[in-house]
């Protein structure tokens, strides 16, 4: 993917072993402990832990996407903002999504690929049932951040999941 | 020739990570991905302050085991890579040479600088790290906890050893616990971990 609207720029603090990204601090992770902390809240007694999951998702990505958009003034329009989001998703590692049929109503994204769809399958192999619980969050936030819309303002739901057998993963948005 | 740590991390922190055709990373055997710091932090204890002392503990286990499989493996994988073999592989003389420079290697994930305090060949590591993100948010949000959060070092910590001097690969991983007596947000001034064999 060719970045036009989002700078993934990161510097890296050797003697901290820190690296920062647009002022907060980023850390690289492999598919072990990320599915290992999903499955942990999946098998979770006492509260929804995906809820939990994606929750945390939506606010930490609506909080550093809004702030993202402050720094860069030159993202205007709608389709320049969706893009920045698909680009930040893709820079972080999380695979090739469609945002571009979203608006401030909802609509439908679509994921040709997903960070958590290929490493569920490397850790657990296949699930009967969707896995894509952090992109569901971080379109919830994005959303919020680009439309000053508060937490909670957008449904996201995974209805195909490539986990399942389906062409793509697709998300309905629905403003709440 | 001594481990030169900061050449591990220079290698290691500027390389370009390698994607496939549909965007996803894959290094070392492992699948990787960027995230916020805070993020890891806030999920994890939203979660253990929401529930029962039993479950939380639970948890903690599971994220432990995660993480114990997540070093195994990649640490296993870098240093089998070509880049290992040609760049450091020729300063490790001996089995405490690897632990350094698989503790080197931890210095560029993001995570926290650890450091070791003691090796003991075979039997016990202790290993410290001053500036872990997660306790002092506990410290922040919760006040003083009353057990170590680190379970990312420790688990680390615990996989040097395992893959250094437990059984060959794969049938190393557990050969070593792992505890951690000091923690930022317990108060302490750092985070202190200690790996000795079951």
């Amino acid at each position: 993917m060719e970045f036009s609207k989002y700078r993934f720029d990161k510097k890296f603090y050797p003697e901290k072993n820190l690296i920062e990204h647009e002022g907060k601090f980023v850390s690289l992770h492999c598919h072990h402990f990320n599915c290992g902390l999903l499955k942990g809240l999946e098998e979770l007694k006492g509260i929804d832990g995906l809820s939990l999951f994606v929750k945390t998702t939506e606010e930490i990505y609506c909080q550093s996407f809004s702030e993202y958009l402050q720094r860069h003034q030159e993202l205007e329009t709608l389709d320049d903002k969706l893009q920045a989001a698909a680009e930040m998703y893709y820079a972080f590692g999380y695979g090739i999504l469609d945002l571009s049929a979203l608006n401030e109503r909802g609509g439908f994204a679509k994921a040709k690929s997903s960070y958590y769809v290929t490493a569920w399958l490397a850790k657990y192999g296949r699930r009967h049932s969707p896995v894509c619980f952090f992109t569901c969050g971080f379109i919830a936030g994005i959303l919020e951040a680009i439309f000053n819309r508060s937490l909670g303002s957008y449904k996201v739901e995974e209805i195909n999941c490539l986990i399942m057998g389906s062409d793509c993963c697709e998300f309905k948005v629905e403003a709440v | 020739m001594p481990i030169d740590a900061q050449k591990i991390i220079s290698i290691y922190s500027s390389a370009e990570l390698p994607r496939d055709q549909k965007g996803i990373i894959g290094i070392f055997g492992i699948y990787a991905a960027y995230n916020y710091n805070e993020f890891f932090y806030k999920v994890v204890s939203n979660a253990i302050m929401q529930i029962s002392k039993q479950e939380a503990e639970k948890i903690e286990d599971q994220l432990y085991q995660a993480v114990l499989d997540c070093a195994y493996y990649t640490f296993h994988g870098a240093r089998t890579s070509m880049t290992w073999k040609q760049e450091v592989s020729p300063m490790i003389k001996t089995p405490e040479d690897e632990v350094e420079a698989l503790v080197a290697f931890t210095n560029v994930f993001g995570i926290g600088y650890l450091e070791i305090v003691e090796l003991v060949p075979g039997k016990k590591l202790v290993t410290r790290v001053a500036n872990a993100y997660d306790p002092g948010r506990y410290l922040e949000e919760y006040g003083p906890q009353p057990k170590g959060r680190c379970y990312m070092f420790r688990a680390c910590t615990a996989s040097y050893m395992d893959l250094v001097y437990g059984p060959p690969f794969p049938r190393g991983m557990g050969t070593f616990k792992c505890e951690e007596i000091k923690c930022r947000s317990m108060g302490h001034p750092y985070c202190e971990f200690v790996a000795t064999r079951k």
